[in-house]
């Protein structure tokens, strides 16, 4: 029988130490290859040692312990460690593969050592649907990240003085171009910046913010009248401020009646 | 002849929906303006004038009242149709009363057409017609643009008072979500995930028999004790939330030796400022959470306040990490912030988002100098 090894992957050094430490109460026959402190790096040492364990923290940097699993797939009886991720480990129930709560208790570890000797004896074959609960876990890791999903601009990066400022859009009142450039105004200032207004008005949430003449995009929520002009034009006046924003003919329609 | 608004032409648009304002066809929007105020008054003004002028002209009464009632209607219209295509450069209200000085005499002979069969020179050629017109032109003159003039003046004051209205309603928005906010603060500002993880840190080293275990613990209980819910979260000091904040950073740093890296410098009579509570520590924990923690290399978190040259002053949280998506939403934690900074620092608090060179974020709380009693408690109702 090949001699038993494992890796462990955690960004949190003490718990890293704190796993190595039972593990080696526990299966002082167990060798620990290879420690990794992300998902990245557990799939390098993965590849280097081809552990037949694999110890796999949930919540790490850059490629999470999903992402790790995913790339390991069956190489390897996966065991994952997490801190009360209740949606991971509600999926980890259902295709049956093993986890361990943070903080975590001696005996629980110890459960999972005895099912880990066992398969190590007689290889099972993981859950058939062992693929399908990863990558839906690791949508829903990207999800909560925040990073993915979000379909309108929340942030315009603008240059102001000497620095780049993060406006957040819904203190925007207007946007206008302004020849190369196009200016943002919000409660806090002005600033010039490169993006044109028709990518703009692509990017920003259009339940909010409307394009109301060729060069004008306007945030809804702060106008605050609209006065009809000659030649069906219109004039619009913001809440707080003393710039009036023209409307032309084939924008009017945002404020017909709906 | 026009008479008071009801209200027509004033579309202030007060509420925070997002729905555009509604724009209504022009047509629509000057019978709009023909409310029936204004349309009584008009009348009863032909009627006066009608009778009053009787004496001086021979031809019978209704005729001399049917002149009168076409003007006051056609100088009605004339005042609406100005009010809704006055050109952009004339302010409205003088457009108006222009409009009704213009239409005046036109009116006049409008209503002389009838009796002269549309021929001007069988008006010129009878003196009491001319002398009629006359009559008739200089008393619509001289009552149309008084009461053009007195149905704006009121039209302003129903201007001003949808404005005091809509500020009203701002306000209290605004004072509502400051207590939403304030509400939010009480729920769960302890993430259990944070918990979990520290407590198994705190495991390991107590397990380990490390001589970091008490001071750490001694942090994780600074940490709790403050963030823990509390109904009467008042002002605190600068100092108190520093301190806390150390106790958070310090509690990250157990956890995340290789990634992060902090410092603090906040001069001693900065600190000794009273202070929003939770409000640096929110910047700290978004600093972790987006910066730090999703960046394999971590970063460094840089605390500092300064006083600025106009005397304002400015609690900086910056960090070296991961940086801020655009498309990332703004946590509740930072969206909450803002409207807890106005109503603790009043108005001219704000929160200022900077991007870092090469990456990371320098996020910015600045409040006016003053002692927040001094600042208006209440958020801005009626900024200029």
């Amino acid at each position: 029988m090949t001699a038993a090894t494992a890796l462990i992957a955690d960004d949190e050094p003490l718990l890293r130490e704190r796993l190595r430490a039972h593990l080696a109460r526990l299966w002082p026959e167990l060798e620990i290859v290879a420690e990794a402190r992300n998902g990245r790096e557990a799939i390098e040492l993965f590849e280097t040692h081809l552990p037949r364990i694999a110890f796999l923290d949930v919540h790490m940097p850059g490629l999470n312990g999903i992402d790790a699993a995913r790339a390991i797939a069956r190489r390897a009886e996966l065991v994952f460690v997490t801190a009360h991720e209740n949606y991971a480990v509600q999926a980890f129930e259902h295709g049956a593969i093993d986890y361990v709560i943070k903080p975590f208790e001696e005996a629980r570890l110890a459960d999972s050592v005895t099912r880990l000797k066992s398969r190590l004896a007689a290889p099972q074959p993981l859950s058939a649907d062992f693929e399908t609960v990863l990558d839906r876990l690791a949508g829903e890791l990207k999800a909560r990240a925040g990073a993915e999903g979000r379909k309108y601009l929340q942030w315009i990066r603008a240059s102001v003085a000497a620095s780049v400022r993060l406006i957040p859009v819904e203190q925007i009142a207007f946007l206008r171009s302004d020849e190369k450039y196009t200016l943002v105004v919000w409660e806090g200032g002005e600033a010039l910046i490169r993006t044109p207004i028709r990518e703009l008005v692509e990017q920003l949430d259009p339940d909010t913010f409307a394009q109301i003449h060729r060069s004008v995009i306007v945030n809804l929520r702060q106008v605050a009248q609209i006065d009809r002009g000659f030649n069906d034009t219109a004039e619009v006046r913001l809440k707080n401020r003393r710039e009036v924003l023209p409307v032309s003919r084939s924008f009017l329609h945002v404020f017909r009646q709906m | 002849m026009p008479a008071a608004p009801g209200g027509a032409i004033v579309r202030r648009m007060t509420s925070t929906s997002a729905s555009a304002p509604v724009l209504r066809p022009a047509l629509q929007e000057i019978v709009g303006a023909l409310t029936w105020r204004r349309t009584t008054v008009a009348a009863g003004l032909a009627v006066l004038v009608a009778a009053l002028l009787n004496p001086v002209f021979t031809i019978p009464f209704w005729v001399l009242l049917g002149r009168t009632v076409f003007i006051a209607v056609l100088l009605l219209i004339a005042f609406a149709a100005a009010g809704t295509w006055h050109p952009r450069r004339i302010p409205r209200w003088l457009a108006q009363v222009l409009a009704v000085v213009i239409a005046a005499p036109i009116a006049t002979l409008l209503a002389y057409m009838p009796s002269i069969d549309g021929n001007l020179t069988n008006l010129l050629s009878s003196e009491g017609r001319v002398m009629g017109f006359v009559y008739i032109t200089t008393t619509v003159l001289m009552i149309a643009p008084l009461l053009a003039l007195g149905a704006l003046y009121r039209e302003r004051d129903a201007q001003a008072r949808a404005a005091l209205l809509g500020f009203a309603l701002e306000r209290s928005t605004l004072e509502k979500e400051a207590l939403d906010s304030r509400l939010k603060l009480l729920q769960a500002q302890i993430e259990p995930h944070f918990l979990f993880n520290t407590l198994a840190n705190v495991q390991a080293l107590v397990e380990s028999g490390s001589p970091q275990a008490a001071p750490v613990l001694k942090s994780l209980i600074a940490y709790l004790r403050a963030a823990m819910p509390r109904l009467h979260a008042g002002a605190s000091t600068l100092g108190n939330e520093i301190a806390l904040v150390r106790s958070y950073l310090e509690l990250m740093q157990m956890r995340m030796p290789d990634r992060l890296a902090f410092a603090v410098d906040v001069p001693a009579d900065i600190a000794a400022r009273e202070f929003l509570p939770m409000s640096v520590l929110t910047l700290v924990e978004n600093a972790v959470r987006h910066g730090i923690d999703p960046s394999e290399n971590g970063g460094r978190i840089d605390i500092s306040a300064r006083r600025e040259a106009d005397g304002s002053i400015r609690v900086i949280v910056a960090d070296t990490g991961a940086g801020m998506n655009p498309s990332a939403l703004p946590g509740t934690g930072l969206t909450n912030l803002e409207s807890r900074l106005r109503g603790f620092f009043g108005a001219a608090a704000r929160l200022e988002l900077h991007e870092a060179r090469p990456h990371g974020l320098s996020a910015e709380i600045v409040f006016p100098a003053q002692a927040p009693s001094d600042a208006p408690t209440a958020p801005p109702g009626a900024r200029p």
